[in-house]
């Protein structure tokens, strides 16, 4: 057995043991729960509506991870994903399909280039970086749309959504590819694990020769690449592009995280675990919508379970003696 | 030089069977401790015995898990640091505690800013005066100064005057003197011989037996977390009575050089740094190591070794010099690039800048790999033969390389870090404070490693603030002070009592030196400083007036006697001026010693015959006044 499959499994020991294990827990007495108050949680129809919900802020929150990893924060890939939008609204004025997505995504990723530089090089802080480029990057989708939305979307786009590949919904397959992807990368790579290193003690990474600059970076650029491709998914189903996509959508990256067992100071956190936070948000969600529950508690509701599931952890962790 | 008037029998405090563990870090198993009133009590140990832990206890920056402590007749067991403080015990760590940009005064009454009500400073600044007049220090002190400011002995006179402030009756002083100069030293001493006869119980953690028998009188000796010799009157103690209580086992096979013969002056030089300069720490660094060669960069804390290295390894701007590996010059604007140039640092601080706390064991023994690796997977399949013969060769623990790194023992902490340069096959590793936090057994295993790997052709460079690991480790030691490298020398010829007078920060040898400049201005000729042994010199000063007579000396060289040009008055060292045989030339060479008695080397003053020759009996009083009043 080769030393990357030990140390893999040994990762998976390591980490799951700890935290996933726990969130997928709480994922099933959520589930459990639900359906016990809820006929149609558990139907196909449904199991499918949550994948479908999910694919969104899923997707966000992989960019997120990387960044929180790191130490970081992006706060503005809601504003991202709308300005991104628009601009790929606009581009689908112009040119093939394609080559309009691609705009989009590298406009996004143009976006995180920038947060990247300005905290990993000059050294600012992520929060209010992002909190600068969360507003630049909202305003500028009202500059572009005009102020209204552009629903003069070709209907292909819908494609994008609607094809089954073996029965299964194309942006659901994507979101799961995703999530393989990342979860090598961070497992099995150079690169993932120095964004590991760098959050973890980013002062002992550099010491040690790692590229911390451009690991630095390199998650911003994906997280706004990602949201690009988030709102790509958005449009292709509403087939309009609205300026105030996104709104918001970075707190629900940001608790998927954290509720997936991260550390906001860099470090530790998983993908899997990112996976079953966003599943824990959206199951809480249409949980609460099949129950009629008003969508003004919603709030309340969400913002209690991450609290409570952090509460946990810490009591745990003190517990343990950390 | 312990204590003038007996010390009284009143216990202050008294610990027993106290215990504490750090994860699975056993540091403290069964400490016991006893204090009276009026007494330096000294803690002493080996690095990881427990004496900082235990005094950490005392002061409740720590809690401890069992044991009792009954201090002034009743049970102790106070919350906080802030309780500890309120009934009189205060620590000063060798890290202050201090607020840097507020004032002096302001950090001294710190503690009570917190009380509530009115503050009058008109009152704050009479007490203050008032408390650095009672340590002798009234005016050394301006207390609106910045706490920044300050050099490290002036923070803890801070310190000090901090802990009177709230009429602290035990005071532990955590290794107070690791970054004092030698006179400074001889102030911090004086400072806590009058705290000790206003009947306060005073603690000196330290491992410098010197000093320990210069100002305690009672002394604890711990090891691996026990009490290991209670209370012992340090005047019924020898240095080798303290040594075997510290390590268990007599010290001479700790460093094992028995069979180590230097290496060959032909070996090529394989990394040569010359003129760095990093500002603020570092002015003007030189040195170079030979292939296989053990060099030791020696020097106080803050000296600027820690940085000198960092500025090597890209770790910290240049802003003047060069650094050759294997004669081609290299510039490293980060560490990567010096890592790629064949050179490996493991740097002082592990905690901060070695471990990578989420990584296993294996991977943070593999993490300079990973920098170095170009693929774009782990790549950690091609050190797997490497790897199983470092795990081997270490005694790293094979079973246990998936666990926390930060759960394992200091020693096998700085092992791993060892292990991860050594993976790359280093051609240069620099190694700082390499057994700082690490038990005595580990030491021994470090040493020998670094011998291993010099033997085996890497040119080692090893920073350390104990004298002691510098001359039994080192082939060759340059002595840095004030940023500037200001001796080279063969670790033969050096001793601890030599390298503290070496190290000794400029701003205390700058009198030497300029009482040199007023003997060579008054009388002309070629004054030295100078330590003199059996038949060699070491130079640690010279002024020489226009046209004055060779010496054969240069500062921070070792000569041998005979190759000198005053071999005759070098050896005689008699109390007048002597004449070589040539007849040109006389020099006067007279003792210096500090008010303590402690020896400062020789002063000399070579003339030529044919001038007049002044009345030795008037230069050795200027002498002997030099360091009359420290």
């Amino acid at each position: 057995m080769s030393t990357n499959a030990l140390s893999a499994r040994s990762i998976m020991n390591g980490l799951t043991r700890r935290l996933e294990i726990r969130m997928l827990g709480l994922a099933l007495v959520i589930a459990i729960s639900l359906s016990l108050l809820s006929p149609y949680f558990l139907t196909a129809n449904n199991i499918f509506n949550i994948l479908d919900q999910s694919v969104v802020v899923g997707i966000v929150a992989v960019g997120m991870t990387l960044v929180i990893l790191t130490g970081g924060i992006d706060l503005s890939v809601g504003s991202v994903a709308g300005m991104t939008g628009i601009v790929l609204g606009l581009a689908l004025q112009q040119m093939p399909i394609p080559l309009a997505i691609l705009c989009a995504v590298l406009t996004g990723a143009g976006v995180g280039l920038v947060s990247g530089i300005l905290t990993a090089y000059f050294g600012l802080a992520a929060f209010v970086v992002t909190l600068g480029v969360m507003a630049i990057a909202r305003s500028l989708a009202y500059i572009f749309s005009g102020q209204t939305a552009i629903s003069n979307i070709p209907e292909a786009m819908s494609n994008i959504v609607y094809t089954d590949v073996f029965g299964i919904p194309s942006n659901v397959l994507f979101l799961v590819g995703l999530y393989a992807v990342a979860w090598a990368y961070l497992t099995y790579t150079k690169g993932g694990r120095t964004i590991y290193a760098i959050g973890s003690n980013k002062e002992a990474a550099r010491a040690a020769g790692l590229n911390v600059l451009f690991y630095s970076v390199l998650p911003y650029i994906l997280s706004g690449a990602l949201a690009a491709v988030a709102v790509t998914f958005s449009i292709s189903q509403l087939l309009s592009a609205d300026p105030l996509m996104g709104n918001q959508m970075e707190l629900d990256a940001i608790a998927a995280v954290v509720i997936g067992g991260a550390s906001l100071f860099g470090g530790r956190g998983t993908i899997i675990g990112t996976l079953i936070g966003v599943l824990i948000m959206v199951m809480i969600r249409n949980g609460l919508n099949l129950l009629g529950v008003s969508p003004f508690w919603q709030g309340s509701a969400i913002g209690s379970i991450i609290i409570l599931a952090l509460l946990v952890e810490r009591l745990i962790n003190w517990r343990s003696g950390r | 030089m312990t204590s003038e008037q007996p010390i009284s029998t009143d216990i202050v405090l008294e610990a027993r069977g106290v215990a504490k563990t750090f994860g699975k870090t056993r540091a403290l198993v069964d400490a016991q401790l006893e204090l009276r009133a009026g007494e330096v009590h000294g803690l002493l140990g080996a690095n990881g015995a427990g004496k900082s832990t235990l005094s950490r206890v005392i002061t409740c920056h720590i809690r401890r898990d069992a044991g009792e402590i009954t201090y002034r007749g009743a049970s102790f067991d106070a919350g906080s640091t802030r309780d500890a403080l309120r009934a009189g015990i205060a620590l000063v760590a060798q890290e202050t505690s201090l607020a840097p940009d507020m004032s002096v005064l302001e950090n001294i009454f710190l503690p009570e800013l917190g009380r509530a009500g009115r503050l009058s400073y008109g009152s704050l600044r009479r007490r203050a005066s008032d408390i650095l007049g009672r340590l002798g220090h009234e005016h050394a002190l301006p207390l609106d100064l910045e706490v920044r400011r300050l050099s490290a002995a002036q923070r803890q006179l801070v310190e000090i005057a901090k802990a009177l402030a709230l009429d602290a009756n035990l005071l532990i002083f955590d290794e107070p003197t690791a970054s004092l100069s030698p006179s400074e030293v001889e102030r911090l001493f004086d400072i806590m011989a009058r705290l000790r006869n206003d009947g306060r119980a005073l603690v000196f953690v330290s491992h410098r037996l010197e000093e320990v028998f210069a100002i305690t009188d009672r002394v604890t000796i711990m090891r691996e977390g026990r009490t290991v010799a209670s209370a012992l009157p340090t005047s019924s103690l020898t240095q080798s009575d303290i040594i075997r209580h510290m390590v268990g086992q007599d010290i001479g096979s700790v460093y094992a050089r028995a069979d180590r013969q230097g290496v060959s002056s032909d070996a090529p030089v394989v990394f040569e740094v010359s003129h760095l300069s990093a500002p603020p720490a570092v002015r003007d660094i030189s040195f170079s190591v030979r292939q296989g060669e053990i060099l030791g960069l020696g020097g106080l804390v803050g000296a600027g070794r820690s940085e000198a290295a960092e500025a090597i390894f890209g770790l910290r701007p240049r802003a003047k010099g060069t650094i050759k590996v294997d004669g081609r010059e290299i510039s490293p604007q980060k560490p990567a690039d010096a890592v790629r140039a064949g050179i490996g640092l493991v740097a002082e601080d592990r905690r901060v800048q070695s471990i990578v706390p989420d990584l296993t064991v294996r991977e943070n023994l593999l993490l300079a790999h990973i920098g170095q690796h170009k693929g774009f997977g782990l790549g950690y399949a091609a050190r797997n033969a490497r790897m199983k013969h470092l795990i081997q060769s270490l005694d790293l623990p094979a079973d246990r390389l998936d666990a926390n790194l930060l759960t394992f023992s200091g020693g096998m902490q700085q092992k791993v870090v060892i292990a991860r340069w050594l993976l790359l096959e280093p051609k240069i590793l620099i190694l700082d404070e390499p057994t700082k936090g690490v038990d005595i057994g580990t030491r021994a295993s470090i040493y020998a490693i670094l011998r291993e790997i010099a033997a085996g052709g890497v040119a080692v460079v090893v920073i350390s603030s104990d004298f002691e690991e510098l001359l039994g480790l080192s082939d060759r030691i340059v002595v840095v002070s004030d940023g500037l490298s200001i001796a080279d020398l063969p670790a033969s010829v050096l001793d601890e009592e030599k390298l503290t007078l070496l190290a000794a920060p400029r701003t205390s040898t700058a009198r030497n030196t300029d009482f040199l400049k007023q003997l060579t201005h008054d009388y002309g000729g070629a004054g030295v400083w100078a330590l003199l042994e059996q038949d060699e010199v070491i130079c640690l000063g010279a002024v020489q007036a226009k046209d004055a007579l060779e010496t054969g000396l240069q500062p921070g060289k070792a000569s041998a006697i005979g190759a000198t040009r005053i071999p005759v008055a070098l050896q005689q060292r008699a109390p007048h001026f002597v004449t070589e045989e040539a007849g040109d030339r006389a020099t006067l060479l007279l003792p210096m010693r500090s008010r303590r008695g402690n020896d400062l080397g020789w002063i000399g003053l070579t003339l030529p015959t044919s001038a007049d020759l002044p009345p030795p009996e008037l230069i050795a009083a200027r002498v002997a006044a030099l360091h009359a009043a420290d």
